[in-house]
């Protein structure tokens, strides 16, 4: 991904974890797998970095953690969507759908405005 | 709270499969092999461990930073071995699983390093939430706790709002006597020269240092550089004004404050007026040429209902003319504290208004209070020593050559005086610093014991709460937490004792200003709320809570789990930690109240011997009268003889003994004082030369019931023609003539030369707690210019104060006009005299029976709990055939060594306190016996009863209740 790509996927991904969490609490390792899954691994260079952006959320009270078992019985961060959290999604997912929409008639746009 | 998070590397020992093989293992142990079984307890550590995990997990923002990197490296962690374990299932070994699990992560040093740093701040941000929240939890909790328990909240705020009020009333009137800056601009930068103490004084005869002569006055003012301005002021005595056009007045008029001000007087303060305009400087340069005064805003308020037409309004004093120019600022009262002037007379007036005076030209009349506010870049000090130099320049320069010697002297002795005078001037400030220090330190001591019986009904109830309290620490509480809640809960109490205080401080002062003018001393205080008072309630407030609320608190949370959480609350105490320190606390209040019921004591009785204390003349049978004949212009001869006119008359009184006058008269605030020498002695230091003086009628001595003790007193024969004679008191023959007799010895007074011709008995009569001055006494007649201003003295048969009327009407009989003021009897002058004292005792009084109270309701409450805690042994007693009466002694001689104990304490403090405050007392030793016997058969008392009450519950007891009881 190049410079500009990236600066592309930083707010859709905020988005794609909430997504991820509108199916209940999960780690982030679970999180991870929905968006590669759902995204065909385009989204998630390096699974890391999924991971300040998630704490990122919880500090933003978005989401909030508690610890917990996971399906395997491990010692897991399960990270759970908040009230907040949940209507930052509606928001956040319509203005995305409009400003796609909205940048991709642009970009297919063939001639300059007239005046 | 146990750790929860493990190392990276160490996660395989949290494999559930695993932990429970070794569980298994060791249930199939060998039971009889120890060192399997030892082996069994630690390798199930990590499993039990884990199986708490949930309890600390709900702490876990409570602890600390390092817990926030463990988690993230726990939570890493997580993701790559979940991550390993899927690609594990696509049949890569496990190393390289690992690896690529790693590659797929990224860049995991600066994901963990960004992941820290983002938990690090949430965790810093939720911390301060959290104690927010806590606190916010605390105060809900706290408040709905004492609304469940509305009578122990009432008691204690109650007994806290007399606490903090009575010690707030006392700090206010300290703050406006001795705090409070004047309301004027830069307060900082005024000086006082001279004695501040002495307003209202007047001083004749020789030149003084610390009080200022008109010209003295006008010399520093054209003359210190130190001095950006200085002003004068002075008292004009009572004030006859009448303003214009009120049609129903009196002759006399009306007597309003008044004060002689120097023309820049607003103007160094810096006091703009409320209406209209002040003097001018330039008003108070020719005598008469300013006949305009400033009236004070209370007055105007009061007199003209702020009527703003006031300006140019004709008013007259004493009968001179006066027309009002302006109205002084709404906040300002003058320079004087404890006094509100209604009326600012320019300086230079003062002879239209006091007639037949030279105050603005004679260097012997020393009448004025000097300000000054110090020029820039001058220190107090330097100011000190510029004004000293022209003072001191001023009084050689006008001393008599044979004085000049003892002037200086006296300048050594005795260098001008200059302080801050940012408080301004007080009439009382001086007289009362020490009694309102000695009121403060009674009035904190009533505060700590208040503290001690707050915290000893804290404690009582944290014994009633010491189950909730384990419950709460058994869910996982800590103790900080609990402890921070019951303080909460103190601090609740404190500050809602303090905000009741207030208004027990507000009525409080004010009672206290109401008992001060009750005794006539005529103290106007503005003791009204400010930030300062405010600020020092709150103070005292969280000192209190501080006080009561740290020690239940410590002490209720300090419990035994296990026990507390089996047993009943009583066994909790049984541990004996709260019952010791609420034992501790009584002792502390019996010996707190010790101290103030022997200070009460004592000031009751040097009370009681400064009312019956002899001062050397007849105390139950004189009369007092103050003549004011100035007004009427009478002077020598014709003065003379309207005194023995007077006399004459008054003597013709069915009931009188005998009449005479003199200058100065007995307690009647006025004396003179004048440099002297006596043949044959030569003075050692300034003081010497020095004694005070009246000029006295005939048979003055006879008349007061002082005792001639050796050779006459003056009759009519000692007149302006007789012999010039002069009689001194005991302390004066006794100063001069040690060895020998003073009689036909001869001093020499105001260039006259004078034969002793009798000694008299001291007559104390400035003040019961001085000692007499050396004194001497020359006949009316032979002195120089007999004062207008005199005072009549009738003594009489049988109570003097029915003859009142009668006297009055008799003096009027030699001048219809004659301006009788006052007619006192002595005793009540000497009544007056000691007003002080006894605003003293009686608020002390009242502070040792608070005290009284409060400690015996602390015992009480110790007896009473102790009892109940001892029903089933005194049960058993009773059973086993003890009689009531021995139960009943077993509980007072309880009480009782408790007293005791606080007497052993309290007695030696109180012991030093008296040693402090000597000062206060009056005729008594640093030891007084019945003081202390007193005391102790009070508190014994208290305690006795105190005791009583739940010793004779206890004896009454069932025995069969008792022992179901336990």
């Amino acid at each position: 991904m190049d410079d500009l790509s990236t600066s592309l996927t930083r707010g859709t991904l905020d988005l794609l974890m909430l997504k991820a969490l509108t199916w209940g609490p999960n780690h982030g390792y679970a999180v991870a797998e929905w968006i590669n899954q759902a995204t065909d691994s385009t989204m998630l260079i390096g699974e890391g970095t999924l991971y300040p952006a998630l704490h990122r959320l919880e500090k933003q009270g978005l989401v909030s953690a508690e610890w917990g078992l996971s399906e395997n019985n491990r010692h897991a961060k399960f990270y759970s969507l908040s009230k907040t959290g949940r209507q930052s999604l509606e928001k956040g997912s319509s203005s995305w759908h409009q400003f796609v929409e909205a940048a991709s008639r642009a970009l297919r746009a063939t001639a300059p405005l007239t005046a | 709270m146990s750790d929860h998070g493990e190392p990276l590397a160490s996660g395989s020992e949290h494999d559930p499969a695993k932990a429970h093989s070794a569980n298994a293992e060791s249930t199939n142990a060998d039971s009889a092999n120890v060192e399997s079984a030892h082996a069994d307890s630690t390798r199930k550590h990590p499993a039990s461990n884990h199986h708490t995990d949930r309890r600390p997990r709900l702490f876990r923002l409570e602890t600390g930073a390092q817990r926030v990197q463990r988690d993230v490296d726990e939570e890493i962690e997580f993701h790559l071995a979940m991550r390993a374990q899927k690609l594990g299932r696509f049949g890569l070994p496990p190393d390289a699983a690992r690896e690529e699990a790693l590659k797929q992560f990224g860049d995991f040093s600066t994901v963990r390093t960004e992941c820290i740093a983002i938990n690090r701040e949430h965790h810093r941000a939720m911390n301060r939430v959290n104690r927010w929240q806590d606190f916010k939890q605390d105060i809900t909790y706290a408040i709905r706790s004492l609304g469940n328990n509305k009578g122990f909240a009432a008691v204690t705020i109650l007994i806290l709002a007399l606490g903090i009020g009575a010690n707030t009333a006392m700090f206010s009137l300290i703050d406006v006597l001795l705090l409070r800056s004047l309301p004027v601009s830069s307060p900082g930068q005024l000086v006082t020269i001279g004695n501040p103490d002495r307003v209202g004084a007047v001083s004749q005869g020789s030149e003084q240092i610390n009080l200022f002569s008109y010209p003295l006055y006008t010399e520093l003012r054209d003359n210190a550089k130190s001095l950006a301005g200085v002003y004068a002021t002075g008292r004009t005595n009572r004030l006859n004004v009448r303003v214009q056009g009120d049609s129903n007045q009196s002759a006399e008029g009306e007597h309003p404050s008044g004060r002689f001000v120097s023309g820049n007087y607003f103007t160094v303060l810096g006091k703009p007026p409320a209406r209209g305009r002040v003097f001018a400087a330039t008003e108070d340069r020719v005598p008469g040429d300013a006949p305009v005064v400033v009236i004070g805003y209370k007055y105007w308020q009061r007199r003209f209902g702020g009527d703003p037409s006031v300006i140019g309004k004709s008013l007259t004093i004493n009968d001179a003319p006066f027309t009002i120019v302006g109205v002084g600022a709404r906040d300002f009262d003058g320079d004087l504290v404890d006094r509100v002037i209604d009326l600012w007379i320019p300086l230079t007036m003062h002879p239209f208004v006091i007639k037949h005076t030279e105050y603005l030209t004679e260097r012997s009349t020393s009448w004025l209070q000097v300000m000054g506010r110090r020029a820039p870049g001058y220190s107090i000090t330097q100011v000190k020593a510029e004004a000293g130099s022209i003072v001191g320049r001023s009084l050689v320069a006008h001393a008599k050559a044979d004085d000049i010697q003892a002037v200086e002297q006296q300048l050594k002795e005795e260098p001008l005086m200059v302080g801050s005078g940012a408080q301004g001037f007080s009439v009382y400030r001086s007289t009362y610093t020490k009694s309102l220090y000695t009121l403060m330190a009674a009035v904190a001591l009533v505060l700590l014991v208040v503290c001690a019986n707050v915290a000893n009904l804290m404690l009582a109830r944290g014994t009633a709460r010491a189950r909730e309290m384990s419950v709460r620490m058994a869910l996982g509480a800590s103790r900080m937490r609990l402890v921070q809640q019951l303080f909460t809960e103190s601090l609740i109490i404190a500050l809602a004792g303090g905000a009741l205080g207030l208004l027990v401080a507000t009525w409080g002062s004010k009672g206290l200003m109401r008992l001060a003018n009750g005794e006539g001393t005529g103290i106007v205080l503005d003791t009204s709320l400010n930030l300062r008072i405010l600020g020092f309630g709150a103070a005292v407030s969280l000192v209190t809570a501080a006080l009561f609320g740290l020690l239940p608190a410590l002490r209720s949370t300090r419990v035994e789990l296990a026990t507390a959480l089996r047993s009943s609350g009583r066994n909790v105490t049984g541990t004996g930690g709260k019952f010791s320190a609420g034992r501790l606390l009584v002792v502390a209040q019996v010996a707190m109240s010790v101290m103030l019921l022997v200070g009460t004591g004592m000031l009751l009785r040097s009370l009681q011997h400064l009312n019956s204390a002899d001062v050397g003349a007849d105390r139950s049978h004189l009369l007092i009268a103050d003549v004011e004949a100035q007004p009427l212009g009478y002077q020598s001869v014709r003065l003379l003889a309207m005194m023995d006119d007077v006399v004459r008359r008054v003597r013709l009184v069915p009931g009188v003994v005998d009449a005479s006058y003199s200058e100065n008269g007995i307690f009647s605030g006025t004396e003179s004082g004048s440099s002297l020498t006596v043949d044959g002695f030569v003075a050692r230091e300034s003081a010497d030369s020095n004694a005070a003086y009246d000029d006295v009628g005939p048979s003055y001595f006879r008349t007061a019931g002082a005792k001639v003790l050796a050779g006459r007193e003056f009759t009519e024969a000692d007149n302006e023609t007789g012999a010039r004679v002069v009689m001194v008191n005991a302390s004066m023959a006794r100063h001069y003539f040690p060895t020998g007799s003073a009689l036909g010895q001869r001093i020499t007074y105001n260039d006259t030369s004078r034969e002793i011709v009798g000694v008299v008995a001291d007559i104390n009569g400035r003040g019961l707690r001085e000692t007499p001055d050396r004194r001497f006494y020359i006949p009316m007649k032979q002195y120089a210019e007999p004062p207008a201003n005199f005072y009549l003295l009738v003594r009489t048969v049988g109570d003097p104060a029915k003859l009142t009327a009668a006297i009055r009407t008799a003096a009027l009989g030699a001048d219809p006009l004659l301006p009788i003021r006052r007619i006192n009897t002595l005793s009540s002058l000497i009544h007056d005299s000691v007003s002080q004292d006894r605003l003293v005792a009686q608020v002390v009084t009242l502070f040792g029976a608070l005290t009284l109270i409060l400690s015996a309701l602390g015992l009480y409450g110790v007896m009473a709990y102790a009892t109940l805690r001892r029903t089933s042994e005194f049960g058993l007693r009773l059973a086993l055939g003890a009689v009531p009466g021995s139960i009943v002694r077993i509980v007072l001689r309880d009480a009782l060594s408790l007293t005791a104990f606080g007497l052993v304490i309290g007695l030696p403090l109180a012991y030093g306190m008296s040693r402090l405050l000597h000062g206060q007392f009056f005729g008594i030793g640093a030891i007084d016996i019945p003081s202390l016997t007193i005391a102790v058969v009070v508190l014994s008392l208290a305690a006795t009863i105190a005791g009583y009450i739940p010793a004779m519950r206890a004896s009454r007891v069932a025995p069969l209740d008792a022992l179901r009881a336990d």
